[in-house]
């Protein structure tokens, strides 16, 4: 009995002596002002804060914060000037030039250094460079050459015409002695953008401060949804966009104390096929499911009205977009064309649908089986963990599948996707699909200047249309919800975090004032 | 004594290096590449095999297991392919975490199933008992995945007591401490019961009442010390798989432990992380449990002679 009440007392000492660690840890954040910080809930945590690297969203989102890019894009997707403005020399030379800012200041980094034309080659050519093996490298493999003129010009030559080329310089520029010196940017992310990196004590939490009034920022990785909900009610978030189930959506729509900004999204949802499948190649099939599916009741009651009809990879307001008439729900015709097909109430079709194991798809999965179960088509769900699953996706083990395509504002997009060069590995076109006059167009408008490209594109996407080598589905919308005492916050189309270069948390009496 | 001890040290041994050996073999056989999913579809061929260099990953397995041991023997344990950080600099920071999570949900546990154990099987068949094993029976019935929610729910938004989730100071580990720790105080206090009520059939424990002894010197003194034997052999694993991660509370309360670093580097195929990650859960285990074997050997003679 002694030695039980022993090994008792030890622990209630041990696990004394850690809480006075993590009290000490809780003394030094609120020294650090962590507790004053603005805190962004996330779903994933950021991989990686080098620019030259980073290929996933959160990352993506992070970094536009802490480094600046020399090209953005408008409001209908053309680039428009970033850090620098450019001009079209010839077809395969561009120049750009560094842009003062709003304080009639070059750009400089947070290690006070100026941003020059040398740190831009130095970025690129490290981006280039094999050794770096850096994810963007095949996306910019056609610049040849790149030459500084002065502090602030620099030229780009090409192996060939490009008139989008302007639209893939979008790398967070790193600070040349750095990137010379083996600096490890992921772990100390030194740029020039509008937020310094503060400190990133587990890879689930980190802390940026903004240059222009110290404003500290946390991003905290809560990856349950219920949970992340839960801690913007109790106050423990400040903010928190996207990711979230209808139900929860519809709930903090409901909360009067939660503000709420929502903004039609670009990411681009569909349903694949695999046009090498004896099954999902025949085109009435592929046209039968997609008058099956009913995306009205889908978007409704699944996404909770949070999402919007898709019939092509743009929306329509983007510049490559293109009007299209989508495959509305149509039973009757659908049913009709299985009939054709030889399917009936006896003679059913079976087909495999696979899908990552995340809850929400799984769900989406459920639905689309049910839908087209009406059509004489039983569908069998297989869900895997991301990394099987992908490798099924690319390997072309698949008949049907859903994705969603993220951050897509080039249609150097239709290459990559539908192209018959692009076929896995070289590529997404993971339907296989192999048509002549979809590569000729995809060629064609390579050519062209981006007013020509426009109706080229426009010709491309109503051949996919009538093709169906997927069915497209919705653009989510991006949804943000915030706490009262947040001010200035926007939503984006494509879901980044700029607008927090503005938002700010209104002090309690500028509260009172705001509400008489 | 020492050749119980040392006998149970190299199958300690054996058993981690066997652990280590199958996990980096399987790891390596299922589907999904590294390189794939850090490149995505648009690199080419060249940018693959440059980056599968980089990484090491072009070598045969038998080099690549090679490299990973006498990596360990010089305790490198390597970096991670997706962050680049130091894999000892990732493990470390969870460890403590862990640790802590792990503590106070034994703490947890310790207080409500000695009690309730012991209750139960002292007024067996009686209300006590019924109502001791049916908060047991819940507990081990309530999944974690509701069983955090609801008391964050409570506790948190409704009562405002605790932190809803993450690693924030004292409080924020009540929550998954309790979450963790009802589950497991209702095996133990299950187990406890059990054992006691067979310990208080034994004749010399009618001895001890013939004896005279007070009822609180039977039970405390000579019923539990042997009912707790089989109830060591339970807690050495659930160290074992609390120290392993509780992967689903980690994830419901953001808490910065092991086993949320273990999952992602696995559906990340972060090959060096997951290897290092399984190394530490296995040594854990076999650590744990040979400990436990050695105070089983101490506690009950007949083990270490048999």
């Amino acid at each position: 009995m002694g030695c039980v009440i022993k090994r008792i007392l030890l622990s209630v000492l041990i696990t004394a002596f850690l809480f006075s660690i993590t009290a000490c840890s809780d003394e030094q954040a609120n020294h650090h002002g962590i507790n004053k910080a603005i805190r962004f809930g996330l779903s994933t945590a950021p991989v990686t804060l080098d620019p030259l690297q980073a290929t996933d969203a959160a990352s993506g989102r992070i970094n536009r914060l802490i480094y600046q890019r020399l090209v953005e894009f408008g409001t209908d997707n053309k680039p428009i000037p970033g850090i620098t403005r450019w001009q079209q020399i010839d077809a395969q030379h561009y120049r750009f030039t560094l842009l003062k800012n709003s304080l009639s200041q070059f750009p400089r980094f947070h290690h006070n250094k100026a941003l020059t034309a040398h740190d831009i080659k130095a970025t690129y050519d490290a981006v280039l460079d094999i050794k770096t093996a850096s994810p963007h490298r095949n996306s910019l493999k056609h610049i040849e050459r790149i030459k500084v003129l002065d502090e602030h010009t620099i030229d780009f030559y090409l192996s060939r015409p490009d008139p989008l080329f302007p639209a893939f310089l979008v790398i967070g520029i790193v600070p040349e002695d750095l990137l010379k010196s083996g600096h490890s940017f992921n772990d100390k992310p030194v740029g020039s953008g509008a937020f310094v990196f503060s400190h990133w004590p587990f890879d689930e939490q980190l802390f940026v401060r903004r240059q222009t009034d110290q404003q500290l920022f946390e991003f905290l990785k809560v990856s349950n949804p219920t949970v992340r909900v839960l801690k913007l009610l109790r106050g423990e978030l400040d903010l928190i966009q996207n990711n979230l189930p209808p139900e929860h959506i519809t709930y903090l729509k409901d909360n009067k104390a939660i503000k709420s900004l929502t903004k039609m999204g670009s990411n681009y949802t569909y349903l694949g096929f695999n046009l090498n499948d004896e099954n999902t190649s025949q085109l009435a099939l592929r046209q039968a499911i997609a008058y099956a599916l009913d995306r009205d009741k889908i978007i409704r009651y699944a996404l909770g009205n949070g999402a919007q009809k898709a019939n092509g990879f743009f929306p329509e307001q983007h510049w490559a977009g293109a009007r299209l008439t989508g495959y509305n729900s149509d039973q009757k015709k659908a049913i009709e064309l299985m009939q054709q097909l030889g399917y009936s109430g006896q003679k059913r079709l079976q087909l495999t649908y696979k899908t990552s194991s995340d809850p929400f798809r799984i769900r989406i999965a459920t639905i689309i089986q049910s839908q087209l179960k009406e059509i004489f088509i039983d569908v069998d769900i297989r869900s895997y963990d991301w990394g099987t699953f992908y490798g099924d996706i690319k390997n072309g083990h698949f008949q049907l599948y859903s994705l969603t395509w993220v951050g897509i504002s080039t249609p150097d997009i239709f290459r990559y996707v539908f192209h018959s060069d692009s076929l896995p590995p070289s590529g997404a076109n993971r339907g296989r699909l192999n048509n002549a006059l979809i590569d000729q167009l995809i060629e064609k408008a390579e050519q062209q200047s981006l007013t020509e490209q426009a109706n080229t594109y426009q010709e491309l996407q109503e051949q996919l249309h009538r093709l169906l080598p997927y069915v497209s589905l919705w653009y989510e919308d991006n949804i943000a919800f915030f706490q009262d005492d947040i001010h200035d916050y926007r939503v984006s189309s494509d879901g980044n975090y700029d607008a927090l270069k503005h938002v700010q948390r209104l002090l309690p009496a500028t509260k009172a004032q705001g509400s008489k | 004594m020492l050749n119980y001890i040392l006998s149970r040290l190299l199958s300690a041994f054996v058993v981690i290096f066997g652990v280590v050996f199958i996990v980096f073999m399987l790891i390596h056989m299922v589907p999904g590449d590294p390189v794939e999913v850090m490149l995505g579809e648009s690199a080419t061929a060249i940018d693959r095999e440059a980056l599968r260099q980089s990484l090491g990953l072009d070598k045969p397995l038998w080099q690549q297991f090679y490299h990973f041991i006498h990596g360990l023997i010089n305790f490198d344990l390597g970096y991670s392919l997706h962050s680049k950080k130091p894999i000892s600099e990732l493990i470390s920071a969870r460890i403590g975490p862990t640790v802590e999570l792990t503590l106070a949900s034994l703490l947890v546990a310790f207080m409500i199933a000695f009690p309730l154990g012991i209750l139960a099987a002292l007024k067996k068949d009686q209300l006590a008992d019924a109502g001791a094993m049916s908060f047991s029976l819940m507990g081990v019935s309530i999944p974690n995945f509701l069983m955090g929610p609801l008391l964050i729910l409570f506790f948190s938004v409704f009562l405002g007591w605790f932190p809803v989730s993450g690693k924030s100071g004292l409080d924020s580990l009540v929550l998954p401490a309790v979450t963790l720790g009802t589950a497991l105080a209702a095996v133990l206090s299950r187990m406890i019961r059990a054992s006691l009520l067979e310990i208080l059939n034994e004749d010399y424990i009618r001895t001890a009442k013939a004896k005279g002894l007070s009822r609180a010197r039977i039970i405390g003194l000579h019923a539990l010390r042997n009912a707790l034997l089989p109830v060591i052999t339970l807690i050495g694993l659930q160290i074992g798989a609390l120290l392993a991660g509780a992967v689903i509370t980690e994830i419901v309360f953001s808490w910065p432990g092991l086993g949320q670093l273990t999952i992602e580097s696995i559906q990340k195929r972060d090959y060096p992380v997951v290897q290092a990650c399984i190394l530490l859960i296995s040594t854990t285990y076999v650590v744990v449990n040979t400990l436990t074997d050695i105070v089983y050997g101490m506690l009950d003679p007949r083990i270490r002679l048999g």
